[in-house]
């Protein structure tokens, strides 16, 4: 079997999980095995869907992309098909509970995995979906397996970088998800002006960068492709999910509506008001999170909330 | 000692040892790809170290090293080859230590009759009429604890390889543990030793003998450092149970380590991937440990190294407590004079990549399931392969298994318990949170009620830890009051140190020595409690 291209698993049948089957298919032109409840198989030329987990065991990469709250039950089955020869990586923006747990180390806790890694950066489904040019990067602790990575999905259309800061990418990508929502809230207002957004964006990311480290994430990461880059694709891309709840909600929008709207659960809605609690429970500044915890929890009038997301754009 | 332990690989060392040598140097030669960059950071590194030393023999070193690094540009690669070999052979036999059975034997009999006779010179003089009672542990094993799951450990030791990580504290931290193991009737080890203990009276002569190699802590450069790391790995490669202390050098503050220094841990891994594709399995199991004493031979040395430096400390002290004969005799007449003051626990065993293991010796991950530990070896392909970057990570996830065990598994004594307490009564009358400014402080009396308070306090928080089994109270203190905890603990600590750590006033408890008691509570900050000086100094403690 050595040389040839091992099979891939890709976990979840919504946009996202469909879009890293394509994408890994067209990169490598090797077998993609996606485990999915949702779509039948001729509308997926080259990719076997199966509905179970078990033949997963057969391909030493997979790719896991279902929401944040199913990926502990759906770690616990797979724990019970994989050993330590497989890679998991995930592309899950979400930290659990209220202790913010990364979805690597709910893998940790579930699975006999160790060479675990996480999908970040600016590209989105739609990108994929088309093989429109991008740029992604992945974390993992282990060498072999962002090589792995890379050498599955970097090509032309796609630009795959590394980092060994796991935990960082993973707090870069679902707080970049929160700011996003910040962002899309923002923008719609005419009281904001392009440099006042983009002194709110600056400060809402030294917030986040502050409350990524305490958890153990590297700064740089969060400055990075992971953390800057991402929220930079976000201001080009008005249609991004958590863009569209921002936007939404600017508009008067209740969270449950602006929810509907995106279309897609957005998992910011839910992770804001508790980073706010961690920063605060750590004593690290969090005046961005906790006023975009009052926008979503429909506590402060618009005017009340430009007023103090942009105390953190001017801190005293 | 049982069968078992004279059945350990250790005893036929000295048939093996000329192998042993061999295959580290076909190992590190194999390995170096570029021996001249290796000569020449050897080369570097030496010249730095011997330039200005006074002995004839650093001298001639000191020359040879000089005209080998002028050489070395105009030879040849065959010529380089040959003079790494050289190099990598000396250094080898120099590491490789030596086993004596009958140094063993004689040792192990000894121990008790030193300690009875330290403790108890009438004794000897009794036992004339038995001699048998001078040569019993059973004197010894009043005094020194060893708690754990013993009978898992014998049993996997008998089918693979058993690495013990314990914490470092005293020089005689080796000696200690070698009587847990011996006491519970587990496999001698072989262990790596700082070359400098070898130039102890006291010290050398044991270890001469029984299997310590030597670990030369001047030497920084890469060729040394990739002999001692391929010598570990060849002996546990060969089934050699090994100790070696992850801390690297002695706790200076007296807390439990909580970074740990790698390159042996991961020798454990590089042994076992290696057996795999030998096609011969042998596993390897880590045995996080703890020695808790109740005072420590050398608080008063090591903890003002640590205040001294704070960060520059001497790596190597060769002129400490135990180095004084009169020193280690107080010492151990002090500390072998109260029960449980020494207390050896062998936590969890672990496998190389930190998950537990039951008695068969089948790896679990943390849902239970038993998991095949080989496939952590195999490449994406499905081959077992020796991936240095991969193992390297499992080297730091381990490492963080064994300090995260540390935790756990350290005993907190009376006398840590009653310095966290006395400690926090000094924070709050000097009202500061600068460590300098708390320890300038000499002989703040503190009244004994509120001692006994704090104590209790303390103790408390320790056992709510407990429940959860995040720490360990030694045991007896459970129940007893604060003030009969203080009391215990000031008899401890009387009559050894030079200086008196808390001496009793009409008007309540003196803090003599704020730095041993520094020293003392700084075992519970590994727990989050008491003062912390990392958090303090905003070191991270993660």
């Amino acid at each position: 079997m050595s040389g040839a291209a091992p099979a891939v698993g890709v976990i979840g049948g919504g946009p996202w999980g469909l879009a890293l089957a394509r994408a890994t298919r067209r990169a490598k032109r090797a077998e993609v095995v996606l485990y999915t409840r949702r779509h039948d198989e001729a509308a997926h030329p080259g990719i076997r869907i199966v509905r179970t987990l078990a033949p997963l065991a057969e391909t030493p990469l997979i790719i896991m992309a279902v929401p944040s709250p199913v990926v502990r039950l759906v770690a616990r089955d797979l724990g019970d098909h994989v050993s330590g020869r497989h890679m998991v990586v995930h592309g899950i923006r979400g930290l659990s509970d209220d202790d913010l747990l990364t979805v690597s180390q709910i893998l940790r806790d579930e699975t006999p995995v160790r060479r675990l890694g996480a999908l970040g950066g600016p590209v989105q489904a739609p990108e994929l979906h088309s093989g429109r040019a991008s740029a992604m990067i992945v974390g993992s602790a282990f060498p072999d397996v962002t090589a792995t990575v890379a050498a599955t999905l970097d090509g032309p259309w796609l630009q795959v970088k590394t980092t060994r800061d796991l935990l960082g990418l993973e707090w870069a990508a679902a707080l970049m998800g929160c700011l996003s929502v910040g962002l899309g809230y923002a923008q719609v207002r005419e009281d904001v002006s392009p440099g006042l957004l983009a002194a709110l964006l600056s400060g809402a990311v030294d917030e986040a960068v502050g409350i990524a480290r305490v958890a153990g994430a590297d700064a740089s990461t969060l400055y990075g492709l992971g953390g800057y880059g991402d929220l930079l694709a976000s201001m080009a891309l008005p249609g991004r999910p958590e863009v569209v709840v921002g936007r939404a909600l600017a508009r008067g929008a209740t969270p449950a509506e602006a929810q509907r709207e995106a279309e897609l659960r957005v998992e910011a809605v839910d992770l804001v008001p508790r980073v706010a609690r961690f920063a605060q429970r750590h004593g690290v500044a969090h005046g961005f999170f906790a006023a975009l915890a009052e926008i979503l929890s429909g506590a402060a009038s618009p005017e009340a909330a430009v007023a103090k997301l942009f105390r953190v754009a001017r801190p005293d | 000692m049982g069968n078992a332990s004279r059945a350990a690989p250790i005893f036929r060392f000295n048939e093996q040892r000329a192998h042993l040598v061999r295959q580290t140097v076909s190992r590190v030669c194999d390995a170096t790809t570029d021996p001249l960059h290796a000569l020449n950071d050897a080369a570097y590194h030496e010249t730095r170290r011997l330039d200005g030393a006074d002995g004839a023999r650093d001298q001639e070193r000191l020359d040879a090293w000089k005209t080998l690094a002028r050489r070395l540009g105009r030879m040849s690669t065959r010529e380089r080859q040959a003079a790494l070999r050289e190099l990598v052979t000396e250094y080898a036999e120099d590491i490789a230590g030596n086993f004596d059975p009958r140094v063993y034997s004689f040792s192990t009999r000894l121990v008790p009759t030193l300690v009875t006779g330290l403790l108890n010179p009438r004794r000897l003089v009794r036992s004339v009429s038995d001699p048998a009672s001078l040569f019993s542990f059973d004197l010894l094993r009043e005094k020194v604890r060893v708690e754990g799951d013993i009978e898992k450990l014998r049993r996997l030791a008998d089918i693979g390889t058993l690495v013990f990580t314990p914490t470092h504290s005293s020089n005689l931290d080796s000696i200690v543990f070698g009587f847990a193991l011996e006491a519970s009737g587990l496999p001698p080890s072989t262990y790596g030793a700082g070359k400098n203990l070898f130039t102890n009276p006291l010290l050398s002569f044991f270890m001469e003998n029984l299997g310590a190699y030597r670990v030369d802590r001047r030497l920084r450069h890469h060729v040394y450092k990739d002999c001692l790391k391929a010598y570990s790995t060849v002996l546990i490669e060969n089934g050699f149970h090994s100790l070696f202390f992850p801390g690297g050098t002695r706790s200076r503050s007296g807390m439990v380590e909580r970074h740990l220094k790698l390159g042996l841990v991961g020798t454990g891994i590089e042994a076992y991937n290696r057996t795999l594709l030998a096609g011969r399995e042998r596993k390897v199991f880590f045995v996080p440990s703890t020695i808790n004493y109740l005072i420590t031979l050398e608080a008063e040395t090591l903890i003002a190294d640590f205040l001294e430096a704070e960060g520059r400390a001497r790596y190597i002290i060769v002129d400490d407590e135990s180095s004084r004969l009169a020193r280690v005799a107080a010492f151990a007449r002090k500390l072998l004079g109260l029960d449980g003051s020494v207390v050896i626990r062998f936590g969890r065993p672990l496998d190389p990549f930190g998950a537990t293991v039951d008695d068969a010796g089948t790896s679990h991950d943390r849902r239970g399931r038993s998991i095949d530990s080989t496939s952590y070896c195999r490449d994406v392909h499905g081959a077992f392969a020796l991936d240095e970057a991969r193992n390297g990570q499992y080297t730091r996830e381990l490492g963080q298994a064994i300090a995260r065990q540390y935790g756990r598994e350290t005993v907190l004594m009376s006398t840590h318990i009653v310095a966290a307490a006395a400690f926090s009564l000094l924070r709050q009358a000097t009202d500061t949170q600068d460590l300098f400014a708390m320890l300038r402080v000499r002989d703040e009396v503190v009244d004994r009620d509120s001692l006994a308070r704090e104590v209790n306090r303390v103790r408390d928080q320790v056992i709510d830890l407990e429940k959860s089994g995040e720490a360990r109270l030694h045991h007896g203190l459970h129940d007893i009051s604060g003030g009969d905890m203080v009391a215990q603990a000031m008899r401890a600590f009387s009559g050894y140190h030079t200086t008196s750590v808390m001496q009793p006033r009409a008007d309540g408890v003196a803090l003599h020595d704020p730095k041993l008691l520094l020293y003392y509570q700084n075992r519970l900050t590994s727990l989050g409690l008491g003062y912390d000086p990392d958090r303090a100094a905003g070191r991270s403690a993660s």
